[in-house]
């Protein structure tokens, strides 16, 4: 049963196999737990956002389409309801650095010779710094960056995820690590 | 700028869900699970409800109106005072007592009072979960 993929625990699961539900939300409780207490940055926070993602993905299990893939499907939901989280607590993080544009300078497209902010890193607590890096960085571009190299989806992936164009996608990528940067030397 | 940060990232570590988070989640969704067959109940209760106040009153005036035009009144009431006769004659007198009966609005009758028992049935079976509901509901 562990072995099956996700649309034929759904398809088991529609037909009344109540195990199946509890394996796919296991399969997914990490990622989606991961993802959302990145966003939001509390811990009881992100366990009610969780609850209310899976809770969610059951309400609209009836209405999933196999030729969508299910991972993409349930972090579309956990991304609407960290967005309508965010909508609720009406606080804008503060970050002088979102200044709302996916442009870029022509600085950030030439190759960049300095030291990479791993190097640079070597000596410091990686996983606290990064972290909390990752933790100033405007939503748009901390989901990008965490859904790209946390979940290893793909940029079309992501577009699909987020709702929006691959450009957009590729844009908001570019500008997350250039800020990851900015921030990291 | 174009380098390969897969490195740097994976510096990044997943948060680990709390214990306990999982049960929470399947709680949550049995919770859910309840309250949408509540509300499913609740919805065939009140239609039903609603049904059964219409036809009651229109079954019954129906009924009536139809044992009055069909005579078997007549027939039931010569049979209860006049035994003899009744017995004598019975077969005659069934026969014609059942060609009369009303037989549209004895059933009309009969469905809407059983659409009316099963509703207090529904009530009663339960009265704790749809109060519960209904109070909640209109708060």
């Amino acid at each position: 049963m562990k072995d099956c993929i996700d649309e034929q625990l759904i398809s088991k699961y529609l037909k009344g196999d109540e195990e199946s539900l509890e394996i796919l939300i296991k399969r997914y409780l990490k990622p989606i737990y991961s993802f959302v207490r990145h966003f939001v940055r509390d811990n009881q926070e992100a366990q009610d956002i969780a609850q209310e993602v899976f809770v969610k993905m059951w309400r609209n299990l009836k209405k999933f389409r196999p030729e969508y893939r299910f991972k993409t499907w349930v972090f579309t939901i956990a991304k609407n309801t960290c967005l309508d989280w965010q909508k609720k607590k009406r606080t804008i993080p503060f970050s002088i650095l979102d200044n709302n544009k996916e442009e870029f300078s022509f600085s950030e497209t030439i190759e960049d010779l300095r030291p990479l902010p791993n190097e640079l890193l070597e000596k410091q607590d990686l996983t606290t710094s990064l972290d909390r890096v990752l933790g100033t960085l405007p939503a748009k571009y901390r989901m990008v960056l965490f859904l790209r190299y946390n979940d290893h989806f793909t940029f079309r992936e992501i577009a699909e995820i987020l709702e929006e164009s691959i450009n957009t996608v590729k844009s908001r990528h570019r500008r997350g690590i250039s800020l990851v940067r900015k921030l990291l030397t | 700028m174009r380098k390969d940060y897969e490195k740097l990232f994976a510096y990044l570590k997943p948060a680990e869900p709390p214990a306990g988070l999982f049960d929470r989640i399947i709680i949550a969704i049995k919770q859910e699970q309840e309250l949408q067959h509540t509300k499913k109940l609740v919805f065939a209760f009140v239609s039903l409800l609603f049904i059964s106040l219409i036809t009651i009153p229109f079954s019954w005036s129906l009924l009536i109106g139809q044992l009055e035009s069909s005579g078997v009144l007549y027939f039931v009431s010569t049979g209860v005072s006049d035994f003899g006769t009744f017995f004598g004659l019975w077969q005659d007198f069934s026969l014609a007592i059942l060609e009369s009966l009303p037989i549209t609005g004895i059933v009309a009758f009969t469905i809407s009072i059983g659409l009316a028992l099963f509703t207090l049935r529904l009530f009663l079976y339960r009265k704790r979960l749809l109060l519960k509901y209904l109070i909640y509901s209109f708060r």
